[in-house]
């Protein structure tokens, strides 16, 4: 038994009487501690399959169970124990109104948790940041820092999975390469299960043991990381998405210099 | 002669604690070919593409010991005929569809005003031509993208639509500030062989703005890389991987690679640079 399963998710919006499908019929599996990547162009429902976890999405079929359980039609405080996300726009995730002293302690005071002091200064610690960031608010930090913050705030309550929403792409590639880093090196250290978004397939590759490609909300094809290096696909969409990538503009790098 | 040639160009904002210099001092020159410039935030290479079409505004300033477009000097040009170069000279695409269209306007309307106020075309002559411009840049359905308004379009059609307009005077250069970054890969590919055709048959120039330095290597003759407002190296595309300077070999090893190794990335060393 897998930690995360997906079975048969189907997600339906309805708008002026439209019926649109974002996901169908997707299935995935997640064991505990491995990091599962999601990839797809805009509208293939990557995101929607997060959001679906969190309630946050109209499940209109299939199940989502995590440790085995099916979860609750209201999450809950349990829920949100163990399981937390990390969104893409740092400049839109964090309240610009709320120092981040009080963002990251609203978690701990939700769940009545004990040291909230101490435990704010660690969380931004693990994160690389100083603990004098605690009385900042948003707009006087940089994306990066903005995005650590999101990621501490995201791990207060020690989750055990992570759902990580194209949590680098609003990012420039220097800052993208620490921000990786440091999530590698949490999951490490905490133990974590990543489920990742990304269009990048290098950031995915990266990351990610096994991925999945996704188009107008179905799954394409499920790849282990090995037989991406390989360019081993079996259709001709995560072929495309291959080529496409930014990655193989560089030619000549990917492929010695191992 | 090169189309275009900086000379020490700067852009200084006067801000209440002091000047602040977003470019200090880029030269380049440019002939009937791509230029890449590419940059982290805050770099200036949007700042530079600007300025060469003087769209800076207070309190920001331009200045340069030469800017010159085709002969003509642009730096000391009165903005009358400064206005008459924009759009039918040297045009410019900007990175987001969503914010350079105009929401309460169709994309018919803004294709054509142009042309028949400035070309002063009739009605079925300014459509003609409008919609021959969206089929220049792989518009399937021309007749019903003419009639939608920006909000209906998806953002690869809108930032084709933004390249089309801009391609409707027919300009010498095309300044595109990271056109392809709000679009998918495969889009993406799509949109640059548009640009890449336009540049082969029309002899265009253009400068393509953008932070991501593996799509310029493939897309680009020459590639300026800024940091902190200075130009640190001018390489030939081709050559990029042979780059010098610490902060573009910092860039090009901070980036993820498929079927790389797992360990953790470099990361730019930013108290050398």
């Amino acid at each position: 038994m897998s930690f995360i399963e997906i079975d048969n998710l189907t997600v339906t919006f309805r708008a002026q009487g439209r019926e649109v499908r974002a996901v169908e019929g997707v299935s995935l599996s997640v064991d505990e501690r491995e990091s599962y990547g999601l990839v797809g162009e805009s509208g293939s429902g990557k995101s929607t399959i997060l959001r679906a976890i969190c309630g946050m999405a109209p499940v209109s079929g299939g199940s989502i169970r995590i440790a085995g359980k099916v979860l609750p039609a209201q999450r809950g405080r349990a829920f949100s124990a163990d399981v937390q996300m990390v969104f893409q726009d740092p400049y839109a995730s964090l309240h610009p109104r709320h120092t981040i002293d009080r963002t990251l302690s609203e978690p701990l005071a939700i769940h009545g948790m004990p040291d909230r002091d101490a435990r704010v200064v660690q969380a931004l610690v693990d994160v690389g940041l100083p603990p004098a960031f605690r009385f900042r608010y948003p707009h006087q930090l940089s994306g990066g820092q903005r995005q650590r913050v999101a990621i501490a705030r995201a791990l207060m309550l020690k989750p055990r999975i992570l759902l990580l929403d194209e949590p680098t792409s609003a990012l420039d590639a220097s800052v993208q390469a620490e921000v990786l880093n440091l999530l590698s090196r949490l999951r490490e250290e905490q133990g974590l299960t990543f489920l990742m978004v990304s269009h990048d397939l290098a950031v995915i590759d990266h990351m990610c043991d096994r991925i999945m490609v996704l188009q107008h909300g179905r799954t394409v094809e499920e790849i282990s990381r090995d037989d991406l290096a390989k360019a081993n696909m079996n259709t001709p969409y995560a072929r495309s998405l291959f080529e496409a990538s930014a990655d193989r503009m560089l030619g000549s790098t990917t492929e010695p210099a191992r | 002669m090169s189309l275009l040639e900086v000379r020490n160009l700067r852009v200084t904002f006067d801000t209440e604690t002091g000047p602040v210099q977003a470019v200090r001092g880029v030269s380049f020159s440019l002939g009937r070919e791509r230029l890449g410039i590419v940059g982290e935030s805050g770099s200036g290479k949007t700042m530079t593409g600007r300025a060469v079409l003087r769209l800076i505004r207070p309190p920001g300033r331009i200045e340069a010991e030469a800017m010159t477009f085709d002969g003509q000097d642009i730096l000391n040009m009165p903005e009358r005929e400064m206005r008459a170069l924009r759009g039918k000279r040297i045009g410019m695409v900007m990175q987001d569809p969503k914010y350079s269209l105009n929401p309460v306007m169709t994309v018919g309307r803004q294709l054509t005003e142009g042309l028949r106020l400035r070309d002063r075309l009739g009605r079925a002559d300014a459509v003609a031509k409008a919609i021959a411009a969206l089929e220049a840049v792989q518009i399937r359905d021309p007749h019903r993208v003419m009639d939608a308004y920006p909000h209906e379009l998806s953002g690869g059609m809108g930032q084709r639509v933004m390249i089309a307009m801009m391609l409707i005077p027919e300009p010498d250069l095309l300044i595109a500030d990271e056109p392809t970054s709000a679009l998918d890969v495969t889009v993406q590919a799509e949109v640059l062989s548009i640009l890449d055709g336009l540049v082969r048959d029309r002899g265009m120039g253009l400068i393509f703005i953008s932070h991501d330095l593996r799509l310029v290597a493939r897309f680009c003759d020459r590639v300026l890389v800024m940091h902190k407002g200075l130009v640190v190296e001018e390489i030939a595309a081709a050559n990029l991987l042979a780059a010098k300077h610490p902060y573009t070999q910092g860039l090009l090893n901070c980036l993820p690679r498929i079927g790389g190794p797992r360990g953790p990335l470099p990361v730019l060393d930013r108290t050398g640079v």
